[in-house]
């Protein structure tokens, strides 16, 4: 059980890591059956991209925690804002992509999304987090 | 200045789809943050645990962002 925000924080991105493995397996799988190989290729971008900026969001807020409060919002906001301009050019590219599996794309990164999630909250409701910040 | 006939834009409707998805969550992270720092200057001692609480209302809401802006996938 996490009893300080470092324990977490390093718990939810292990955690979160596991599931995009396993969603981007399983999605791969779904994927080559409905569309072969774009299939597969749509699941591992979709499970590793929404992975990749559920990890941003928790080293921002883990490693902006230990700088002061002024620079703890920078890094977080500052962190939210790149990471959309990111993923707006990253779903650019992709649309214009020949043959790209839109739908196991998007089945992927709602998947990998919502789950983050549950660990998240899953965490946050087990977890004892200090009062006085560590 | 000339009137703009609305039915003759041309352009990819995705965009606004992009628009509608930054707009909302782009309101509810920043009510977090203002929430969390208003509290955190109520009550300094409490700052570690706020963090932790924000971190979680964040992730809800661009989960929000996130799927807004992969819906043109399904959608177009």
């Amino acid at each position: 059980m996490a009893n300080s925000s470092d324990t977490l924080f390093s718990k939810a991105l292990r955690l979160s890591t596991f599931l995009a493995v396993a969603i981007a397996l399983v999605g791969s799988l779904l994927g080559y059956i409905f569309y072969q190989l774009p299939g597969v290729f749509a699941a591992l971008i979709g499970a590793g991209v929404s992975a990749l900026f559920g990890a941003m969001t928790i080293l921002s807020i883990w490693f902006g925690g230990k700088l002061s409060l002024n620079g703890f919002y920078a890094m977080v906001l500052g962190g939210w804002l790149f990471k959309f301009l990111l993923f707006a050019g990253v779903l650019l590219a992709l649309q214009n992509a020949e043959g790209f599996a839109g739908p196991v794309f998007f089945f992927a990164v709602v998947a990998t999304v919502l789950g983050g999630l549950a660990i998240d909250s899953w965490l946050v409701l087990k977890g004892r987090v200090p009062t006085v910040g560590n | 200045m000339d009137a703009v006939n609305i039915a003759e834009l041309t352009g990819n409707i995705a965009v606004v789809g992009y628009g509608l998805a930054a707009i909302g969550p782009g309101i509810g992270v920043g009510l977090v943050v203002s929430k969390t720092i208003e509290s955190i200057a109520r009550q300094p001692e409490l700052a570690g645990r706020l963090q932790v609480t924000m971190w979680l209302g964040i992730a809800f809401t661009e989960a929000l962002a996130l799927i807004g802006l992969a819906t043109p996938f399904i959608f177009v």
